[in-house]
């Protein structure tokens, strides 16, 4: 009986020393994302994103001497091959943090993991505000806008326009109903005339919008907050450009005028849609951003995407996290990043001391044609700096203690 | 919210010719699927596969013709036969030897085809998101009641029924036809006259492979073609194919009249649960005909 149970033990010793072995030399980043798929529009650029700025801090010798290597994991947009992964990657492979993942059910399954095995994660794209909001710890933080943020954002640039009777439409999930309800509720609160109208949800996937769109105008709202993720940001502004949608009622969509949605539309995206986005290549016109934009080009042959700039930060974070440390521990690069600034390509970004999400700022604007792309381009932008569509740390302490 | 009152605005007929559109991309795809559920008694999962590849394919062949109305229609007759071909090659390739098997067996099949065209697909193709333009010929809209109704619906209106008395001539009037027909009720007996079944096999599958693939191309302007556009229609051609009765083309195209409407006209009603009513109306046909509205070949 002894020698059935040891045989396991050694073996698994044997991966541990293995494993540890390979990390003293270097800092290994464990990536567990979405990469088969149609999520790998937005994950693709995350990575390669890192994997720039890997390569440059790299090329410089390295963080206190080591070098950053990475490795990855296709979770398929499943939780639990997601939770998999990222257990294998802590125990095996033996990775100094995790960083992922694209599905916000994943980045809560992981991110509980984490705070169990005490092992610092960093979610790169997905939206839940539970990942840095009621379900935060201190081992998770958040390189990316969520939905609380988006929404409220979105709220305050429309508070400042006089329309009153609002519709909300969205794709019948969480993604979906966090962003309606985010934008809605802070908006009524800056507001308090608006009123809602009414609401439609379609099933996630949901191809023929024309049908909601005629409904939607028969009822005559002023604006319509459309609540849109993933493959749905295209299909309903294709329905909106085909049946005039746009020209007679004006509406918002979260990452209306992102590139990953403007782009495969060529010419032919609606004008005068509201939208909010963490980044575009062409805003703002710094040379910060240029060099970003020119050094991504050159390495990729594509125009950077929001989810580049999150990987980008990422890679830079991680590094001068460590280097503030002065050893490799992931405790002393949890205390080490809370509260650090770096500069970025849309100005400086803050890592958030007591919630641990990253302050960023959010461009508002609307679509338009552009005489240099081939393709929309957002036109009229605002930059709302970060701290003010932030919920406060006091908010999320409240929201933790529940 | 009044509904009746809903129910019974100018929006209704608009609504109506919105949902009759619609009708037409579910009937030409789930009748394909239909048919050869009925002659070949293989309830094809990989049918979505072939429809997402007829969109792709209608997206390369406009990339390649530089856009435009020619291009457009150029789309709608390449992407059928190329999916078609695809069929073919599966057809003769695969499911041709596993006749004698058990169902299960092919229906295994179509569901691990299901996953390794999907796959073929991001290779070829690659995870991006790709959109096709609606020929200018198609863009716009015509206003009914004050609502528009866009052009490209409109001309779904008409591809529609041309679809189904083509295919009712084929099924009824062609020799080879008749001959499925016979297949789908008795394959040994049309085996015993003389006749080779497995080409009137190979035959009701490109059809029904290039009806997906011509539902994709006609699909193409209308969405985004992406990865998984095939899982989200596979589910409601199934539900159709059901309620109409498995492998009658008829009740096909009952199934998406009543898919197609009870959605459009529910989102009227009750926008917020727009979503539920096909389905409630898939419910309600099954307690009353558990087998279907229309006689089933099986």
């Amino acid at each position: 009986m002894g020698k059935i149970v040891s045989f396991p033990a050694v073996v698994l010793s044997m991966f541990c020393l293995a494993g540890s072995g390979i990390a003293g030399d270097t800092i290994k980043v464990g990536f567990v994302d979405t990469y088969s798929g149609p999520a790998t529009t937005f994950t693709n650029d995350v990575l390669d994103g890192f994997k720039m700025a890997a390569e440059k801090i790299n090329a410089k010798g390295g963080v206190l001497g080591r070098k950053i290597t990475y490795v990855t994991r296709d979770d398929k947009f499943k939780p639990d091959i997601g939770l998999t992964m990222a257990k294998e990657l802590i125990l095996n492979e033996n990775v100094d943090l995790l960083v992922g993942t694209i599905n916000s059910a994943t980045a809560l399954a992981v991110s509980d993991l984490c705070r169990k095995e005490k092992v610092p994660f960093i979610a790169t794209f997905s939206k839940s505000d539970k990942i840095t909001g009621e379900k935060g710890h201190r081992y998770v933080f958040g390189m990316n806008e969520n939905t609380e943020m988006a929404g409220r954002a979105a709220a305050k640039a429309l508070s400042r326009m006089k329309f009153v009777k609002y519709w909300i439409a969205g794709d019948d999930y969480e993604y979906g109903h966090a962003i309606a309800n985010g934008v809605f509720n802070h908006l009524k609160t800056l507001n308090p005339k608006v009123q809602l109208l009414g609401q439609s949800w379609w099933k996630v996937g949901e191809t023929d919008f024309t049908p909601y769109i005629t409904q939607i105008l028969a009822a005559k709202p002023d604006f319509v907050i459309v609540a849109t993720g993933g493959g749905g940001m295209v299909n309903f502004q294709k329905a909106a450009q085909s049946t005039g949608f746009n020209k007679r009622i004006p509406f918002y969509q979260h990452t209306a005028i992102e590139l990953s949605t403007l782009m495969p539309q060529g010419q032919n995206a609606p004008e005068g849609v509201y939208g909010t986005a963490n980044y575009l290549f062409y805003y703002p016109d710094s040379k910060e951003n240029k060099a970003f934009v020119e050094e991504f080009r050159k390495a990729y042959n594509r125009y950077p995407k929001s989810g580049a700039l999150y990987g980008y930060m990422t890679a830079q974070f991680i590094a001068k996290s460590f280097e503030k440390a002065g050893k490799i521990d992931r405790e002393k690069l949890i205390d080490a990043m809370e509260g650090m600034t770096l500069p970025s390509p849309v100005g400086p970004m803050e890592m958030r001391a007591c919630d641990h999400q990253v302050t960023l700022p959010m461009f508002f604007g609307v679509t338009k044609k552009s005489t240099q792309h081939e393709f929309l381009v957002a036109g009229d932008v605002v930059s709302i700096p970060g701290k003010d569509y932030m919920p406060s740390c006091a908010e999320i302490a409240k929201a933790r203690a529940k | 919210m009044d509904f009746a009152a809903n129910l019974f605005s100018t929006g209704t007929l608009s609504q109506i010719l919105v949902g009759l559109s619609r009708t037409t991309i579910l009937f030409i795809v789930s009748s394909g699927m239909s048919l050869i559920l009925g002659v070949l008694r293989i309830p094809n999962v990989a049918h979505g596969s072939l429809y997402m590849i007829g969109a792709f394919v209608a997206w390369t062949v406009i990339q390649f013709l530089g856009g435009g109305l020619f291009a457009f229609l150029a789309a709608l007759v390449v992407a059928p036969l190329i999916v078609a071909a695809v069929g073919f090659v599966l057809e003769r390739g695969f499911f041709s030897y596993l006749y004698e098997r058990e169902h299960l067996m092919l229906l295994l099949l179509t569901f691990s085809f299901a996953l390794i065209l999907g796959d073929l697909v991001k290779i070829v193709w690659g995870p991006e998101y790709r959109s096709v333009t609606v020929p200018a010929f198609f863009q716009g809209s015509a206003e009914i009641f004050g609502l528009p109704l866009p052009w490209y619906n409109l001309f779904l209106l008409i591809v529609g029924p041309c679809i189904a008395v083509f295919l009712w001539l084929v099924i009824n009037k062609t020799n080879l036809g008749k001959i499925a027909r016979a297949a789908a009720v008795d394959g040994e007996m049309v085996g015993a006259v003389g006749i080779n079944v497995g080409w009137i096999f190979a035959f009701t599958f490109v059809l029904g492979s290039f009806l997906a693939g011509l539902g994709g191309a006609l699909i193409a302007p209308m969405v985004n073609i992406s990865l998984g556009m095939d899982h989200s229609l596979i589910m409601e051609a199934f539900l159709i194919v059901i309620i109409g009765g498995l492998g009658n083309m008829w009740g096909a195209l009952l199934g998406s009249l009543i898919f197609g409407l009870t959605q459009s006209l529910g989102i009227l009603v009750w926008p917020q649960f727009g979503i539920a009513f096909p389905y409630l109306a898939v419910v309600a046909v099954l307690v009353v005909r558990p087998r279907g509205l229309l006689r089933s070949t099986w």
